[in-house]
């Protein structure tokens, strides 16, 4: 593979996987800000493609259009987090489910299905050394904040 | 001084100007003062339709004097305003070779007046009757909530009137006929709040629909036959049509139209029905003038009735029946609006039997007859009007008695008006009469006559009952013990100033005005200058000799004093002689008969309007289940639509977004593929 190629290849892919990541993290999560996140990650992985794009044709378009992205997501970012705020303000809540009442009229509400309970505390069989052996070595006081590894 | 063309156009203009300034500002400026541009405009008009009869007079004079001159030329001027349709050529030539008509197939609409003659007497009768009945209004629609519409109308109607009667070609007569009749419609139902009224001013216009159905087919009749709907075009040229059915055809069609017009025999029903209207509206255009609009249309038809002679017999016949039903009918009425209303509709009959007999001096005196009615059938419907406002709207005959002392004028004059509509020498009544049995009487000697002796006993007979009915509620409203219905309350007392002056005026032309047209020969030989009268110059007519004139005016005098005195007998004495006398009539169920007013609004009912009301209800029904559920139906489909979607918005960002993905993903297999 001619190396211009598949260094185009390795930025698409990466390009892509932010694009995947943000879209997923802008569908599954429920707190405005992550979300909002979500959607500059989404931005970023495009940003990515196009320039990755703009070297590969030796066009600077790409990168302009990268700027122009950036400085738009920098005026975006103010009005959203004001509008973030806002909602915050209002609501006294991150969590967008707190707005379903903007729903049409007559359609159910939203619910928040209880998380089903979890299973009670299950020892976990630690891998056992047999007795015969040296005993490892753990590390003080660590093992304190550190449930499981 | 002012010239025929400018009195032309000042006659109709005055009452439309007058209608629209009171249209206008009457409701916020004029008030309780909208009589005022009305009253002014017509009286203004009469003036000036005055001046146009002595301009013609003048004219006329002129004819005479020079020696060359043909004597049956007729006097006419024709101003057009402008041309309202012209499309040349409209119709292909003749096949048939018949020398044309001047402006053959050129369907040229123009909107011109005319003065002739008898366009200058109708519009003198016109114009001065309106503006009494204007003045009498006054006094009568005062304090109405709708006094200035009253008068905005009635400048409307006499505006139409006035259009109707110097059109100089068909459909310009049919555009102001038809108009005649909305403005009939608007002040028959004027009190719209009382059911009766509605429904008369319905009845009223619906019939005139089925004459006015054949008004528009003897129209376009005329138009394929003669290729132009000018009256002097039609007119030159009929001669070349003589015997052709399409003559007759075009006259009975136009006939039709006046039947309906005119309230005639079969399509009279409205008329007496009219009479929920104000008391003016009732003198003004259900007496004098409106309903004369189809006697003035069959006169001005003339020419093609003189070459249509089974259609002089149709009409001739029409008229006779008209007259003798509706004096049967009236003699056994209650209501002194309806007598009048029936007197009407008999009156005009005799005017239709003189204008079927179509000679020029049948048609003068049909015409001659038409001025004397106007004048004291108006002043009949006024003094009527005069005794309802005297007694709280009471008009039933059978509760009102010896008015005579509480209303001097109102008694005098009503006095007057049925002694002239008797036909008492030398009232107008008498003249007109005696013209319409003279020329019955000649025509007779004719060829042919044998119908017209039928007609003048018919005549003969009609006047004992006109004397009879009309001094029947005479005598029961002004004679005998006073009955004062509670309505009038205890201040029963003579109307104002206002309603009794034109009452004064009309009773002293109906006393006069006959006698005047009579001894100076004036009318008759005014009229014979119609131009559409030229081709009755050539039709002969027996000489009449002195002895006949005095006999036919003895036998009409006798049998007038034999009615007058019968109703005296009858009415003046106890009551017993009159039931009496019902009895014995309803012995062949005559009583019944003349009661139920020949029962033709029964049939009607039964035979016309039910049937009709059957298919309408029966359409409804269809339109309602059929028609209606179908558009419901297609209306509902975008409101399930909406409704099977509307699930989606459910207010959850992470949804809209799931859906824009999966919408961007389908969108991306589409360009893959």
């Amino acid at each position: 593979m001619h190396p211009e190629i598949a260094l185009l290849n390795d930025f698409l892919l990466v390009g892509a996987l932010l694009f995947g990541v943000g879209l997923i993290g802008f569908v599954s999560r429920r707190n405005m800000i992550v979300m909002f996140l979500s959607a500059e990650i989404m931005l970023q992985g495009v940003s990515l493609s196009l320039a990755a794009w703009g070297r590969f044709h030796n066009d600077f378009g790409g990168q302009t259009l990268v700027l122009l992205i950036i400085a738009v997501a920098a005026c975006e970012a103010a009005v959203a987090l004001a509008l973030v705020l806002t909602l915050f303000h209002r609501r006294g809540s991150l969590d967008i489910a707190a707005w379903h009442f903007l729903r049409e009229a007559n359609q159910p509400p939203f619910r928040d299905a209880p998380l089903p309970e979890e299973p009670a505390q299950r020892r976990e069989p630690w891998p056992r050394l047999p007795t015969a052996g040296v005993r490892p070595e753990t590390f003080g006081e660590e093992n304190d904040y550190r449930p499981r590894v | 001084m002012f010239d025929v063309q400018t009195l032309l156009i000042l006659i109709p203009a005055l009452p439309l100007a007058a209608a629209l300034v009171t249209a206008a500002l009457g409701t916020r400026l004029l008030r309780d003062r909208s009589h005022a541009p009305v009253v002014a405009a017509l009286t203004l008009s009469f003036v000036a339709s005055v001046l146009l009869v002595f301009q013609l007079q003048e004219r006329i004079e002129e004819r005479a004097a020079q020696p060359g001159s043909s004597r049956s030329a007729g006097v006419e001027e024709v101003v057009a305003r402008w041309s309202w349709i012209n499309v040349p050529d409209a119709m292909p030539h003749p096949v048939d070779g018949r020398i044309e008509t001047p402006g053959w197939g050129n369907f040229s609409i123009e909107v011109s007046l005319r003065a002739d003659p008898l366009t200058a007497v109708m519009l003198a009768m016109v114009t001065c009757i309106s503006a009494l009945v204007a003045i009498y209004s006054i006094g009568y629609m005062r304090g109405d909530p709708g006094y200035w519409r009253f008068f905005a109308y009635v400048g409307l109607f006499v505006f139409s009137m006035t259009m109707l009667v110097s059109a100089s070609n068909f459909l310009l007569l049919y555009v102001f006929w038809e108009l005649v009749g909305l403005c009939s419609y608007l002040l028959i139902g004027f009190w719209y709040e009382r059911p009766a009224a509605a429904a008369a001013g319905k009845k009223a216009f619906l019939v005139n629909r089925i004459g006015d159905v054949g008004f528009a087919l003897g129209i376009f009749l005329i138009w394929t036959t003669f290729g132009t709907l000018d009256f002097s075009g039609v007119f030159q040229s009929v001669g070349q049509y003589a015997g052709d059915w399409r003559v007759t055809a075009i006259c009975l069609l136009l006939f039709l139209g006046a039947c309906g017009k005119s309230a005639q025999f079969p399509l009279h029903v409205w008329l007496p029905d009219a009479m929920e209207g104000p008391t003016p509206v009732s003198a003004l255009i259900h007496a004098a003038t409106m309903v004369a609009a189809g006697v003035y249309m069959v006169a001005r038809c003339t020419p093609l009735f003189a070459f249509a002679p089974d259609a002089q017999y149709v009409v001739a016949v029409i008229g006779g029946v008209t007259a003798l039903l509706g004096a049967i009918i009236a003699i056994t009425q209650t209501d002194l609006k309806r007598i009048l209303a029936y007197s009407t509709i008999s009156h005009l009959g005799y005017m239709f039997v003189a204008l079927g007999t179509c000679t020029l001096l049948s048609i003068t005196a049909g015409m001659f007859h038409l001025i004397t009615h106007a004048f004291f059938k108006a002043l009949l419907f006024l003094g009527a009007g005069s005794v309802m406002y005297a007694a709280g709207g009471v008009i039933d005959i059978r509760r009102l008695g010896g008015l005579r002392r509480r209303l001097p004028v109102t008694y005098t004059t009503f006095l007057a008006g049925c002694l002239s509509i008797a036909g008492v020498v030398p009232l107008a009544g008498f003249w007109s009469k005696d013209a319409i049995l003279l020329s019955l009487h000649d025509r007779s000697g004719l060829a042919g006559g044998g119908l017209f002796e039928i007609l003048y006993l018919t005549t003969l007979l009609g006047v004992v009952l006109i004397d009879f009915y009309m001094f029947r509620p005479f005598f029961l409203v002004f004679h005998g013990a006073e009955r004062i219905p509670p309505e009038a309350g205890d201040h029963l007392h003579e109307s104002p100033g206002s309603m009794t002056a034109p009452l004064v005026v009309l009773a002293f032309g109906s006393v006069v005005v006959g006698a005047y047209f009579e001894w100076t020969h004036g009318f008759a030989h005014f009229l014979s200058f119609t131009p559409s009268f030229e081709c009755l110059a050539q039709s002969g007519h027996t000489a009449i000799g002195t002895a006949d004139k005095w006999r036919i005016a003895a036998t009409g005098s006798v049998l007038t004093a034999v009615g007058i005195a019968a109703a005296a007998m009858l009415y003046l004495g106890s009551g017993k002689a009159v039931a009496l006398l019902a009895r014995a009539m309803n012995v062949f169920g005559l009583y019944s008969l003349s009661y139920g007013k020949f029962f033709f609004d029964p049939i009607y009912n039964a035979f016309v309007v039910w049937p009709l009301l059957s298919v309408a209800r029966l359409a409804a029904w269809f339109d309602l289940s059929a028609i209606d559920s179908l558009v419901d139906r297609c209306g509902r489909i975008p409101k399930q639509a909406g409704a099977a979607l509307r699930p989606a918005q459910n207010g959850l960002v992470q949804f809209y977004a799931l859906a824009m993905v999966f919408g961007v993903l389908v969108l991306l297999g589409i360009m893959l593929m």
